[in-house]
């Protein structure tokens, strides 16, 4: 990879400007090896936050996938590890980091990093984990740079960024994340594409028969449907990653256990805001998220932005059963009449998806799934699982993780 | 495999039906021949060994046209001899085929109206195409051919149109009635495809069998052998690009449409790990008739392996006749193509809406009627009955995943052509077809057209 910072010629402040215009194709260029071992290093460094215990990784678990390993809603962060958040933590694997946020063609949201797509690269989205009063809380750069100073790693920094790299708070943070973004754009752990379901793909082992009729459940347009927001065929050679990268409006029910939904007036309506700021007009965009991978999915604890879910049974219950069974779902308003998508302020109700199918059914009407085909979609996705072993027939994400030499 | 007993059997009954000797002693269409005759000996002295220009720009089939010349109507729809086959292999021969370093041009257009009975919301007017070819010679031996198409009439990144080079390759005679061609060139397979100009058929759409199953216009980048006997007989042998299988998209309606048409490659950065072949030959040695067919057969996987297709190979087997006694046109076409080793790529399709198909065929029998000429004008009627199935079988899959082999389609076709002269055609026509299917665009219609070439 092209490394700007050996660039002698140039002023910082130049350098920083070109990083950040380079930034946008970090993903495409291979990264220096040790660019990448660095930024494992810092990914995994609790000491760079306010309470001294919060790395990354400790929301990103490279053993659950770079995904939270608990089953809360939210993590909590701050110097005492007590100021809750907003958000479930995503899994890092197989995002696309060469797709920053656009409107395709026919208008539909795409790409971009985090929920609502705000950061349009992974050297950007590094910023707020450091500074969030959720999550790592530092008061600013500097306070991030006293402390990669004093890292067991703080020779390699210096090695590759400059032996004064430290002496500009503004560009050691910018290097961090720059490393950072190297480790979660080219280390193989994060797409290492070692699933069952990869395997099959390959040729190199059979689905059986459940996970292959979960597979056609999951793909048939008159059953799950699932396949039209989460494609599970190759694309130009590539396997399947399982999202489009689009965003869509789910009208997943509100998520009491996040501390700020206390406040009636809170609601996280994704792509339209608070989080978001530049699509706040976008009236019709309000309530819509991202459609994540569904590589890992079963590996996970909790389900949807709001982690409104803690098991995959249910959160297909709730695709096929939101609108035949909307009790089930959300509270009955005073009249008793059930207030679907309670998560949303009600002028924003008809943004909700109602058209495609699986949630294109009437009230009292047969979900597109029966329990039984519920089971045989939960079989199919539990083979999307990294790290599969076909001696065991176990799958397990932390074996793709290969330890950090020095 | 080619289901030969079917292929063979098909060859049969056109024989069959055709073996009864054509009643070609209209005396007209003798004047015809005979003027032809002596226009090509006189051509043939004028311009020494100059065996290349006198055959049509656009194929082999045309070369053995103008060479055997009784029937060189054959190819064309139009009523007269003066289609662009004959007209341009006669009068290209002053204008292009003479000296060496000279270049002509020439071209065709449609524009097209269809209207769906029974949704009128969908009627739809389109500049379906325009083209531009070119004929350059370099010497008595070597030209070098072009044809260059626009279709829906605006092309650019955010239009629907397309810009695209149809054909282009450089023709070498080696020697009286041989020779050979290098580059894009099209398949030759079937009736239209080669002869792909509004004159050259009836209807308004060109028919579905050989769009849907010969995707014309369909085109290979390679080299070909080409020639043709005193008998009649021409024939074509090519190896080349061909289609990828690994560009399937299971999850869109343009394999069920058609399933070639959509893995087809264009020589747009083609995909070439595995070569095609084919041979074709048309057989012209009785007036107005004309027999012939064609195999084309390769590995389509490409060597992608995601989907799992390396192994698959594509073989489509065609055989056709046309026979034009007196003032009527009658053709017929049958075509059958198979692909091999799709069960694993399908295995990854589950529950997708268009797997692979296993088989596919088509078939169709035409007829039409110069009923009224007066002057250069002809109104010729005509009917149209294909039947086809875009995947009439898919390979086995695990009980209860398997997909059910589509219905097959059928479709009548009434309706008129108006060639107001034989390179200008006015056309209308209904169409009716026994499933309608929106997604496909089958369901009742009428369409009218306007088309053209110089
Ligand atoms: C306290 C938990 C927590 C910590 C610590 C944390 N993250 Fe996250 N991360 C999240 C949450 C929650 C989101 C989703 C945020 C959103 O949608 O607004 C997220 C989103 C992301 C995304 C975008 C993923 C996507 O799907 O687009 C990336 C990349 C990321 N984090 C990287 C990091 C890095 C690098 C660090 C360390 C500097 C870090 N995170 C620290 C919780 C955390
Ligand atoms: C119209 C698009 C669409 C369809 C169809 C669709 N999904 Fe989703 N899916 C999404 C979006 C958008 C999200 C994220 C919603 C959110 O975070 O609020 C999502 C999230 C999920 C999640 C949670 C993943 C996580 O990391 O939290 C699972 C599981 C899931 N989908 C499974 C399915 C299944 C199974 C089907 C078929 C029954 C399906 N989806 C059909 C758009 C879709």
């Amino acid at each position: 990879m092209h490394n700007p910072f050996r660039s002698p010629c140039l002023a910082r402040q130049i350098v920083v400007l070109l990083c950040l215009a380079s930034a946008g194709v970090l993903h495409a260029a291979p990264a220096d090896p040790e660019l990448i071992r660095l930024g494992a290093k810092i990914f995994r460094d609790t000491s760079l936050s306010a309470s001294g215990k919060q790395a990354c990784a400790s929301c990103h678990d490279p053993a659950h996938a770079h995904a939270q390993a608990n089953d809360a809603a939210v993590q909590s962060g701050g110097a005492a590890l007590a100021v809750s958040g907003f958000r479930a933590t995503p899994s890092l694997r197989y995002l696309n980091t060469a797709l920053p946020f656009f409107f395709a063609k026919d208008g539909t949201p795409t790409g971009g990093l985090n929920r609502d797509g705000r950061a349009a690269d992974l050297v950007a989205q590094a910023q707020r984990p450091f500074f969030a009063a959720h999550e790592m809380a530092n008061a600013d750069a500097a306070a991030v740079v006293d402390k990669l100073a004093r890292a067991d790693y703080t020779e390699q920094f210096r090695a590759i960024f400059g032996a004064d790299i430290f002496a500009d708070a503004e560009l050691a943070f910018f290097a961090a994340r720059y490393a950072l973004a190297a480790y979660q754009g080219s280390a193989p752990e994060f797409r290492p594409f070692s699933s069952k379901f990869d395997l099959f793909l390959a040729r190199k082992t059979a689905l059986s028969a459940p996970e292959l009729r979960g597979f056609a459940l999951f793909n048939r347009a008159d059953k799950g449907n699932c396949a039209a927001c989460h494609p599970s065929t190759p694309r130009d050679g590539a396997p399947p990653l399982f999202t489009d990268y689009s965003y869509d409006n789910l009208g997943v029910p509100r998520n009491y256990a996040i501390p700020a939904t206390a406040e009636t007036s809170y609601f996280d309506l994704g792509l339209c805001g608070p989080d978001r700021t530049d699509l706040a007009a976008r009236t019709d965009l309000c309530g819509a998220f991202k459609v994540p991978t569904l590589r890992n999915v079963a590996s996970r604890r909790v389900f949807f932005h709001n982690g409104r879910f803690d098991s995959l049974s249910e959160t297909i219950e709730f695709y096929v059963q939101r609108d035949t069974n909307p009790a089930r779902w959300y509270p009955a308003s005073t009249d008793g009449s059930v207030r679907k998508f309670d998560d949303l302020p009600p002028a924003y109700a008809r943004n909700v998806n109602t058209s495609e199918a699986p949630y294109n059914r009437q009230q009292g009407g047969s979900p597109a799934l029966s329990a039984a085909e519920i089971d045989d979609v939960i079989a199919f996705l539990s083979t999307l699982t990294d790290g599969y072993d076909p001696a065991t027939g176990t799958a397990d994400p932390a074996r793709d993780v290969a330890p950090i030499a020095d | 495999m080619m289901q030969r007993t079917s292929l063979s059997l098909a060859t049969l009954l056109f024989c069959g039906a055709l073996a009864a000797p054509a009643h070609a002693d209209d005396a007209a269409l003798r004047a015809e021949v005979e003027a032809l005759r002596a226009e090509v000996a006189a051509l043939k002295a004028e311009v020494h060994g100059m065996h290349l220009q006198t055959a049509s720009p656009a194929t082999a089939a045309n070369a053995t046209a103008t060479t055997s010349a009784p029937v060189a109507a054959t190819n064309s729809a139009a009523p007269t001899s003066g289609a662009r086959d004959v007209a341009a292999s006669s009068s290209s021969n002053n204008a292009s085929g003479g000296a060496a370093g000279s270049t002509s041009f020439w071209g065709y257009g449609e524009l097209n109206y269809n209207h769906p009975t029974a949704r009128a919301a969908d009627a739809q007017a389109d500049l379906r195409r325009a083209v531009l070819g070119f004929n350059h010679v370099f010497d008595d031996a070597t030209r070098v051919y072009g044809e260059l198409e626009w279709e829906h009439a605006i092309a650019s990144a955010d239009d629907k149109g397309e810009s695209e080079i149809e054909q282009l390759y450089v023709e070498h005679a080696l020697g009286a009635n041989y020779g050979v061609r290098a580059g894009l060139m099209l398949v030759p397979l079937g009736l239209l495809n080669e002869h792909h100009e509004p004159v050259n058929y009836y209807g308004v759409e060109r028919n579905y069998v050989e769009t849907a199953i010969i995707p014309s216009t369909w085109r290979e980048g390679g080299v070909a052998l080409y020639g043709n006997t005193e008998s009649g007989l021409s024939w074509n042998l090519g190896i080349g690009t061909g289609p990828n299988l690994g560009k399937w998209d299971a999850t869109a309606s343009e394999g069920r449409e058609s399933p070639l048409g959509s893995i087809h490659q264009e020589l747009q950065l083609a995909k070439a790990r595995d070569p095609s072949i084919y041979a074709a030959a048309n057989w012209q040695g009785v007036p107005g008739l004309l027999l012939g067919g064609g195999v084309f057969t390769g590995k389509i996987g490409q060597g992608q392996t995601a989907p799992p297709v390396e192994k698959s190979r594509l073989t489509l087997g065609e055989v056709h006749a046309r026979w034009q006694p007196g003032p009527f046109d009658l053709s017929a076409l049958y075509v059958r193509g198979e692909i091999s080793h799709t069960q694993d790529a399908n295995l990854t399709f589950l529950g997708q809406p268009t797997p692979v198909p296993k088989e596919f065929w088509g078939g169709y029998v035409q007829g039409a009627w110069r009923a009224v000429q007066w002057g250069e004008s002809t109104l010729a009627p005509f009917l149209r009955y294909e039947a086809f199935n875009t995947a009439s079988a898919y390979a086995a899959q695990p009980q209860g995943l398997g997909a059910m082999p589509l219905p097959t389609e059928r479709v009548w076709t009434a309706g008129l052509n108006y060639f107001l002269n034989s390179n200008v055609v006015f056309k209308f026509d209904y169409q009716h077809f026994n499933n309608a299917d929106e997604e496909l665009g089958y369901g009742k219609r009428f369409n009218l057209g306007v088309g053209y070439q110089f």
